[in-house]
């Protein structure tokens, strides 16, 4: 397999929510490539630059500044390029309704984001497990809701 | 126009084996899902330009016996769940023992060390997408499909779901069903 | 109702009325009748009289020509026939007469016929004889025949006239007789018709004395009425007017003058003098709506501004409505008010109520952003303990990893306020959609959601078959979800939870609980459990925000739960009750509408 490390990218505007975050994948020990984006004109910026890699699972924060996760969400729904990108919301909480609503604008995965470490490291291994099941037993990623 | 297709991997990956070795004039005969057998010796440059253009569709030759005989344990699942006429009625655990002849111990050990995840696991992950196909696809209800796919009872497969995906069934059909709306509204 | 009673009572007059002439000229008529008859009569009977003295005084003429002519015969003097002549002539004229008079009856003028043979032939025989007489010839045979001969004339004269006269008297009594029967019962048909006449005017006579009473009575009433109208018109400043159709001509009343800040009457009352108070802004639509008012003669609500010769402008609103009244004549009758205070108030209440939405929009987003961005400090801090407890752990004292466990209940709890709130407060918004959903679904869901603590308690839950209604789906399925982890929160402990969730469709009569309520039917959902339940006296107070009835030690709770129940069934125009026996166990009641 020529790119044998599972890409991961996260968009968000708190410094602290990326630290906890590479700190997880750090001591996961999977075979992941994690890269950061403050926010989500960064994060545009980057997926539309030709030097682009695309990500296997995009994380994507709902609150933040300038472009907010749900407008990065749209552009990239309808970038058929990126259709391959498994969506993970990665929010601090949202009612019901809205959750149903990302689903439904074509997120895979949504996560509340937990209040403690240790189950932050489970949350996001099972979302990278997942993506890795559906990525390599050819399933039907338009069927690939999860939610955390 | 959007259109809505139900595809069959198999029979996807097939036609493309199938295509590339007859580019490649390569004699073969496909064994089984995922095992092809060469009849004759093909050199490295052969090989090396299979291997790449297989890639391209995200067909992976797999080289070493673990993964080979992970593989093996994914098809036997595979089969054992959407293999409908003929249900299994042997724990899983014994019907992949005495399937690949090895014992279960080994095969689990093997199967969460290569995939991140158990084969117990794997076996509820291909039952879950299966339902999915079901709810998507056929008329059928929860409660048929729960028969159809061996459950206990329709709460289990309900739990089971919710447990797996964190939404219920009735939210994943609601979601998709959505989803498509939208779509046919956009075209 | 007034009019229908004039009206019924002018028709009634009429018809009175129209009777009486009729009876007043049958009458007339039958009076004329009667004494045409009676003048006949009279007449008859001076025929009568004329007829038989005529007939006497032929008689009498021709006895006195048979004398003069017997007188000639014996002295055969001529100067004796001079009466006889002239007899003659007098009988000829009373014959003339008699013609006239008897033309009424054949028999008499067949008789008359006879009688002038009769005298002719006497005539004639007189003459033969004084030929006799003049020529000597006296003594001879044939005069003697000749005399007798007139002898047995005369005879037979007498005997007729007697018998004309006894004719006409049989005639008279005849005719008399007639005429008697005739006229002897008008009087008395004449006397009942007039009474009978006269009872009916007396009857019109009460009538109509009664309509004027009655009539009297409501203009009383009207003039009241009246007064009262023109005491409304300037409480409630309004304006009357009406159109006439038929002469096109307006009348307004004082009161209108007024609103228009002008004295009573102090403009000739025309459309063209009432469009120049208007607005110059809704001139043009003021004069639209009055040109097509007098097309289709009705006028809809009209609002136009004026403004008053002080230059104050005030709020209108017109109305007016054709009236066409027994004699046909056309009229729209209408109304001005001025309005300006109404809509003034209305603007400040309006104002007003924006003001407290925005105040309510502010506090619930309030609510919402300070619940949902308190939640971000609060789980980093939790997640900063979560690494402080796993990384530094051999770094502190065993009083140190007290405190912080300590801290970390804190946060804990704190973060299961905060989320509750937030819940509420998403309960709190509107404009939810209601979407027909199955509500066995939701809380087949809802049972999901707790199935650990189901599996850990080893509760059991038995439910009927629930309806499928018009809900906000994901609250329902927070109401159930609530129900549930109540109950199994509050269950006595080494007891396995039991609840049970009974449905019925019920009348509201039907229910004690259901007094005063809007709706009919209502659906009732029933969940009762075997828990710790409460002392009924809590049963209201249960459903307050951050009530609780036991301490947070036993029972971890924020006491919001229930209030979110309480809001979620308020916002499906449902009710919710409790009712709790300590030691027993709780029952919540539902009541959907249909």
């Amino acid at each position: 397999m020529p790119n044998d490390y599972i890409h991961i990218i996260l968009a968000d505007d708190d410094e602290d929510d990326r630290l906890f975050f590479s700190d997880a994948f750090d001591e996961l020990n999977m075979n992941t490539k994690v890269n950061i984006f403050n926010d989500g004109v960064e994060l545009m910026d980057y997926l539309n630059s030709e030097a682009s890699i695309l990500p296997n699972v995009l994380f994507l924060d709902l609150n933040m500044p300038k472009k907010s996760g749900i407008e990065c969400l749209n552009e990239i729904k309808a970038n058929s390029n990126m259709a391959d990108i498994a969506i993970a919301i990665y929010s601090t909480s949202a009612s019901e309704e809205d959750i149903e609503e990302t689903f439904v604008l074509g997120a895979n995965i949504y996560i509340k984001k937990p209040s403690s470490f240790k189950q932050l490291k489970k949350v996001l291994s099972e979302v990278v497990s997942m993506n890795w099941q559906y990525h390599t037993n050819g399933l039907n990623k338009d069927n690939f809701l999860m939610r955390l | 126009m959007k259109l809505f297709i139900k595809f069959d991997f198999n029979t996807i990956c097939k036609k493309v084996l199938e295509t590339k070795l007859g580019e490649l004039n390569i004699k073969y005969r496909i064994l089984a899902f995922g095992e092809v057998e060469l009849l004759e010796k093909v050199p490295s440059e052969t090989y090396e330009t299979l291997n790449t253009a297989l890639n391209d569709y995200g067909i992976e030759i797999v080289e070493n016996q673990k993964s080979i005989l992970v593989q093996k344990i994914k098809d036997a699942i595979v089969d054992m769940v959407f293999n409908e006429e003929d249900p299994i009625n042997v724990k899983s655990s014994v019907y992949l023992s005495e399937k690949l002849g090895h014992s279960y111990g080994y095969l689990s050990n093997l199967f969460s060390e290569v995939t991140y995840t158990s084969i117990e696991n794997f076996i509820i992950i291909q039952k879950i997408e299966y339902t999915k196909q079901l709810l998507l696809t056929t008329d059928l209800s929860l409660t048929e499909i729960a028969f159809k796919l061996n459950y206990s009872s329709v709460a289990h497969l309900s739990t089971q779901f919710k447990n797996n995906t964190g939404i219920t069934p009735s939210a994943f059909q609601r979601i998709i069903s959505k989803r498509r709306t939208i779509a046919q509204q956009k075209n | 109702m007034i009019k229908q009673v004039f009206s019924r009572s002018a028709l009634f007059l009429r018809i009175v009325f129209l009777v009486s002439v009729f009876l007043i000229l049958v009458i007339g008529g039958f009076t004329y009748r009667h004494i045409s008859n009676l003048t006949n009569s009279t007449k008859q009977v001076v025929s009568t009289y004329k007829v038989n003295v005529e007939l006497e005084q032929v008689i009498s003429y021709l006895k006195d020509a048979e004398n003069g002519h017997r007188n000639y015969i014996l002295t055969k003097d001529t100067s004796h026939l001079e009466p006889y002549l002239s007899a003659r002539e007098k009988v000829n004229e009373s014959f003339a007469e008699l013609k006239e008079i008897a033309s009424h009856s054949e028999a008499q003028e067949g008789n008359l016929k006879t009688l002038s043979k009769y005298i002719d032939a006497l005539f004639k025989n007189f003459t033969q004889t004084n030929a006799f007489v003049e020529n000597g010839l006296t003594l001879t045979e044939e005069f003697k025949s000749n005399f007798f001969e007139e002898k047995i004339i005369m005879d037979s004269i007498r005997q007729k006239i007697n018998e004309m006269i006894a004719l006409e008297n049989k005639l008279l009594k005849e005719r008399q007789k007639q005429y008697q029967s005739n006229l002897q019962f008008t009087p008395l048909f004449l006397y009942l018709l007039l009474l009978f006449t006269l009872v009916l005017i007396i009857i019109s006579y009460n009538r109509i004395s009664n309509d004027f009473k009655n009539i009297k009575l409501f203009n009383n009433q009207l003039s009241i009425f009246k007064e009262a109208t023109i005491q409304l018109e300037t409480i409630g400043k309004h304006g009357n007017w009406v159109w006439h159709l038929d002469t096109n001509t307006f009348v307004f009343s004082d009161n209108l003058y007024q609103v228009l800040g002008e004295k009573p009457g102090g403009f000739n009352p025309t459309l063209e003098n009432l469009i120049a108070f208007v607005h110059p802004d809704d001139k043009q639509k003021f004069a639209t709506e009055m040109d097509k008012m007098m097309k289709v003669e009705d006028l809809p609500f009209i609002y136009f501004r004026i403004i008053k010769r002080d230059g104050t402008v005030r709020y209108i609103k017109g109305y007016g409505k054709l009236l066409v009244n027994g004699d046909g004549d056309k009229r729209i009758i209408g109304n001005i008010t001025d309005i300006s205070d109404e809509i003034e108030n209305y603007l400040q209440l309006e104002e007003r109520n924006l003001e407290l939405e925005k105040n309510n929009a502010e506090l619930s987003e309030f609510n919402y952003v300070a619940s949902h961005d308190l939640q971000e400090p609060l789980r980093k801090i939790q997640t900063f303990i979560s690494r402080l407890e796993e990384k530094e752990a051999k770094n502190f004292s065993s009083s140190g990893l007290q405190y912080l466990e300590r801290i970390n209940v804190s946060a804990t709890r704190m973060r299961l306020l905060i989320d509750d709130l937030l819940q509420f407060s998403r309960t709190n918004k509107p404009d939810k959609e209601f979407v027909l959903t199955n509500l066995n679904e939701l809380l087949e869901n809802a049972k999901q959601d707790v199935a650990e603590t189901i599996t850990d308690k080893e509760a059991l839950i038995r439910n009927d078959e629930l309806p499928i209604l018009s809900v906000i789906p994901f609250q329902i399925h927070q109401l159930f979800l609530n129900l549930l982890s109540n109950s199994l929160k509050y269950s006595k402990k080494d007891v396995a939870p039991i609840i049970k969730i009974a449905y019925s469709k019920i009348n509201s009569k039907d229910d004690e609980n259901l007094m005063k309520v809007p709706k009919r039917n209502y659906h009732k959902i029933l969940f009762s459990d075997n828990g710790i339940g409460f002392e009924q006296q809590y049963a209201d107070q249960i459903f307050e925000l951050f009530n609780r009835l036991h301490n947070k030690q036993e029972y971890s709770g924020t006491g919001v739960g229930l209030s979110i129940c309480k809001k979620i069934v308020d916002n499906h125009d449902g009710f919710i009750m409790a009712h709790g026996e300590p030691q027993l166990g709780a029952t919540f009641t539902i009541y959907l509408p249909e």
